[in-house]
């Protein structure tokens, strides 16, 4: 292909603009990342409540803004609410007229969403004899489920939940529709200046590149760093041929050995064989490729 | 705007050509997906470090790019593509419809060649040596064997692309494509109605997951017939 004519002088030129896109990039995910996480843990609860005053909305919820592209949220927010007089006048405003804010709010809809079913996918992983034993040993439902569900879910749902976080990174890519000026709006702005339609795409597609590469690789530190007590033969003695499965990877291969602080196990027991987490066959997880 | 008045009519009958054109898009981007997704994944499978290395690259990049800008560069650039393999002489028309195409089936065959590797990993290695044991020829015991059990292993990964396709396809409006989002969005700015019909076109989107998923489900029953559930 001769004809891939990448103007490297353009593509250096471009880097301090491209810079500025990703930040607006980097800051909208992050920020939507950690407005997302305790809210999908709320809605989830909801979710999995036996009420179904709680239980129903919450699927609701999850079920239209999960089914919608993420391009109609954008447009609906920012299109719609403009159109409201009430809260055109009112002092929400502020919010509601950004573009920013409108960017936000309709990727957190969408990211709660999907949310949803990781957490409660990584909830429902944790074996039911743990929760047995805690509530055996007298701790009440809110103890069991802060000092004992919760942790060990995070670590069972950690590849599925980096699955969603590097779709959903790479999904903010469509807030330059509604004029949030982020990387992708950013090389469009040079396409339309240059008329140089590789350039300024490709320019941007390496800074997204390295962008999710290292979320990749801020999720495998974090991994290790929460199975840092695991045997470690279990993980390698599996090596599987060739390329992995990117989610199957990530998955908890090694079972973890539950609770060996609180049962003070001195020494290293046996792995325990807990119920191999269902995650990455069982839970219906959209995201994860 | 009063519901159901002409005019309102007369966006309702634009959205459905749109959704019509979205359905287009997405049945061709899927199945082309499929099919190459298929080969390659299973031409990947082979041990050859050049094929192994190409691989790894290629499919890094692809899938650490966002699809939005792979159908940009298809959209932008397609033509010039075009003629620096066809030769210069020649002009090409990119439409928004093929440049769609093209950008849904490289990125997601991506995704696909990856399940078909996940799935020949979780495949018992006994069924290949039987295979060669037996002395099938390798195009029967791929075609007869690894195949129909690669299906059963592959569904329900192949369902979740299904549903991300559908959802990237709305992004090929950003390339000029009247779909049914576009159609939405002129209809949205005309008549000052945003919620109406976005959330209608949203409604087709979830509709339309939701009858997969029905299939999708009774599919899956089909293809787990010979398997005993096991009981938790």
């Amino acid at each position: 292909m001769s004809a891939l004519p990448i103007d490297l002088a353009l593509a250096w030129d471009s880097i301090p603009q491209m810079a500025e896109g990703l930040m607006t990039t980097v800051f909208l995910t992050v920020l939507v990342l950690t407005i997302g996480l305790p809210l999908s843990i709320l809605v989830t609860l909801a979710r999995m409540s036996k009420s179904p005053l709680l239980a129903v909305p919450a699927a609701l919820f999850v079920v239209f803004f999960r089914g919608a592209p993420l391009l109609i949220l954008l447009y609906l927010v920012y299109y719609g609410f403009g159109q409201i007089e009430a809260l055109r006048e009112g002092p929400l405003w502020v919010i509601f007229g950004s573009a920013f804010a409108c960017a936000v709010i309709g990727l957190t809809l969408n990211h709660v969403a999907f949310m949803v079913d990781v957490v409660r996918g990584s909830l429902s992983a944790v074996p039911a004899g743990l929760i047995e034993a805690s509530s055996a040993l007298g701790l009440t439902p809110r103890e069991t489920f802060t000092y004992i569900r919760l942790p060990l879910a995070m670590r069972y749902g950690l590849a599925a939940y980096q699955n969603e976080v590097v779709m959903f990174a790479k999904g903010t890519a469509v807030v330059s529709v509604i004029t949030v000026v982020d990387l992708t709006a950013v090389a469009n702005e040079l396409f339309e200046e240059t008329y140089d339609p590789f350039t300024p795409i490709l320019t941007a597609a390496a800074f997204y590149w390295c962008f999710v590469n290292l979320i990749r690789l801020g999720f495998n530190a974090l991994e290790r760093h929460l199975n840092r007590h695991n045997v470690r033969e279990a993980t390698v003695k599996e090596p599987a041929p060739g390329a992995a499965l990117p989610i199957d990877g990530a998955a908890p291969a090694a079972p973890v050995p539950p609770l060996r602080r609180m049962a003070n196990f001195g020494r290293r027991t046996a792995p325990v064989k807990a119920p191999a987490p269902a995650l990455s066959t069982a839970t219906p997880k959209e995201h994860a490729v | 705007m009063e519901l159901f008045s002409d005019q309102f009519n007369g966006y309702l009958w634009q959205m459905a050509q749109g959704a019509y054109v979205t359905l287009q898009l997405f049945a061709a981007g899927f199945s082309l997906a499929l099919v190459i997704g298929v080969l390659v994944g299973i031409i990947t499978l082979s041990k050859n470090i050049v094929i192994q290395a190409f691989w790894k690259v290629y499919s890094s990049i692809i899938m650490g790019v966002p699809s939005l800008l792979i159908i940009f560069l298809l959209y932008y650039g397609g033509s010039a593509m075009l003629s620096g393999i066809f030769g210069t002489d020649r002009s090409f028309d990119v439409t928004p419809f093929g440049a769609g195409v093209a950008a849904l089936t490289i990125v997601y065959a991506c995704y696909i060649a990856e399940l078909v590797h996940g799935a020949v990993m979780n495949l018992p290695k006994g069924q290949f040596e039987a295979c060669s044991a037996l002395a099938i020829r390798p195009i029967a015991a791929w075609r007869h064997v690894i195949l129909p059990q690669l299906t059963r292993l592959a569904l329900p990964g192949l369902i979740n692309i299904w549903m991300i396709v559908l959802k990237d396809t709305p992004l090929v409006s950003l390339a000029g494509l009247n779909d049914l989002v576009a159609n939405a969005k002129i209809a949205a700015g005309a008549t000052k109605e945003p919620f109406i019909f976005f959330i209608a076109a949203s409604l087709f989107f979830i509709a339309f997951s939701a009858l997969t998923l029905r299939l999708s489900a009774r599919l899956e029953t089909r293809f787990n017939r010979g398997i005993a559930e096991v009981k938790a």
